[in-house]
């Protein structure tokens, strides 16, 4: 059975708008990310409060059930009130988080720019979060994103107002790093698939004799000039010695499945 | 045409909703895909031309967004999705007259097969990019979860997609000629 003339049209069409794109080069593919998640900046900030909103309702219907198995007697100004209370709690809480970032961005050596998580990771093979900064706030390709707790990553695409950060547990995220107490030095790097609950990086290049031992601190050496040095990668799990190197394994400093808040680094003071 | 353009629509709220779908712990953080599920009802419903117009707009979506450039290097060039799509999507439509005669299990599994596809596609070229290949328990659940879990929300999607073909007034018709 032959193709109809509508159909071969449509294929010829398909076929030079897929060689189009096939041709892009790493500049061009940049900039086509960043016009997309320009995009869909509104929908992904949006659809960010509408979760938050869903959890918070789930939340609040949890401890409902509670108080109704636990207190089946209590007035329904009772349950209220209890709601309130929940909800005062959650502000507090917020505001202990914001203050304590707050607390960090002023006593920290670095230019920093706060960012609020908007999205997580929506692909399988990568490690990304979308942020709520982009090129309006000053954020550029490869600026480094840390918490108060240590390094969690880095800028890879800039829309306007969101971009995109690849975290410190991707594979391609390489991380020259120092280890504490020590003049060893290696490169941090994460897993391709998350083998367990946590990721877990690897410090590779290690000298066979580095003999690690856990709970020693891993810092951004700097090397390499994209993460400034002195920033807290993970800490020592463990340590092997293979054919031509050793290998650490660290837990990351910050929990990368938690994030809410993180800053920029935009430059030093 | 109004179907059409809904499914478009459908396409980019899906691709929107899955930032913020949780992954599935038990099948070691398999994440849910609804838009291939979607993108491969509409290679049925559709004919040729609107069918490979759908995996164009899926693929550009995908490689918008998960495209990645790292120290000037890309992983997955632009336009790798979108030939996926159109492949897979192109052996579905092949299906097409039988899902015209109201036999959907066999595309239900297809779709979830399809997913996996995607996924291993994927796979394969950013293993070869990085210059290793791995196939781990986590890996092969990372790939296979995906599509078990596109197998059982494709009965409920088809039947939703099939309620909205009909209150936009689409019919199928596995041999027609002109664009809806």
């Amino acid at each position: 059975m032959g193709m109809s003339r509508t159909n071969l049209i449509a294929l010829l069409i398909f076929g030079a708008i897929l060689g189009y794109f096939l041709s892009f080069g790493p500049e061009t593919t940049q900039k086509f990310k960043a016009g997309v998640y320009q995009l869909l900046s509104p929908f992904l900030s949006s659809g960010s409060g509408l979760k938050k909103q869903i959890t918070s309702v789930r939340t609040g219907l949890k401890s409902l059930e509670q108080l109704e198995r636990e207190n089946a007697a209590l007035k329904v100004e009772n349950r209220e009130l209890r709601a309130t209370n929940q909800g005062l709690r959650d502000a507090e809480e917020e505001v202990n988080r914001l203050r304590h970032a707050l607390n960090y961005r002023e006593r920290s050596v670095f230019r920093l720019v706060a960012a609020e998580v908007v999205a997580r990771d929506s692909s399988t093979w990568w490690r990304t979060v979308t942020i709520n900064r982009g090129r309006r706030d000053g954020i550029e390709v490869d600026m480094p994103v840390v918490t108060d707790e240590g390094l969690v990553g880095k800028i890879t695409t800039v829309s306007d107002t969101v971009s995109v950060v690849l975290l410190i547990s991707d594979e391609n995220c390489r991380v020259a790093a120092k280890v504490e107490g020590s003049r060893e030095q290696g490169i941090v790097s994460g897993e391709r698939v998350k083998s367990g609950l946590t990721p877990i990086l690897d410090l590779n290049f290690l000298s066979k004799q580095a003999d690690l031992r856990p709970g020693q601190k891993v810092y951004t050496s700097g090397v390499g000039g994209v993460f400034p040095s002195g920033i807290l990668i993970g800490i020592v799990k463990s340590f092997r010695v293979r054919e031509l190197d050793g290998q650490a394994q660290l837990t990351p400093a910050v929990d990368l499945s938690h994030l809410e808040d993180v800053f920029v680094v935009t430059g030093r003071r | 045409m109004i179907f059409f353009l809904l499914l478009l629509a459908l396409v980019a709220a899906a691709q929107v909703a899955e930032f913020f779908l949780p992954t599935v712990p038990w099948m070691y953080d398999a994440h849910v895909y609804i838009v291939p599920v979607i993108v491969f009802y509409g290679a049925m419903a559709l004919p040729f031309p609107l069918m490979l117009a759908l995996a164009l707009f899926a693929g550009l979506l995908l490689d918008a967004l998960t495209v990645q450039v790292v120290g000037g290097k890309v992983e997955i060039s632009a336009g790798s999705s979108i030939l996926i799509y159109g492949v897979l999507a192109g052996l579905m439509h092949g299906l097409r007259p039988l899902f015209a005669r109201g036999r959907w299990e066999v595309h239900c599994i297809l779709s979830g097969i399809c997913t996996s596809l995607i996924l291993l596609a994927q796979y394969l070229m950013i293993s070869f990019r990085r210059g290793s290949i791995v196939f781990t328990r986590e890996i092969w659940w990372q790939i296979g979860g995906p599509g078990l879990i596109a197998m059982a929300i494709a009965p409920i999607l088809f039947w939703c997609l099939q309620w909205l073909s009909e209150v936009t007034a689409y019919s199928y018709g596995p041999e027609r000629g002109r664009l809806e």
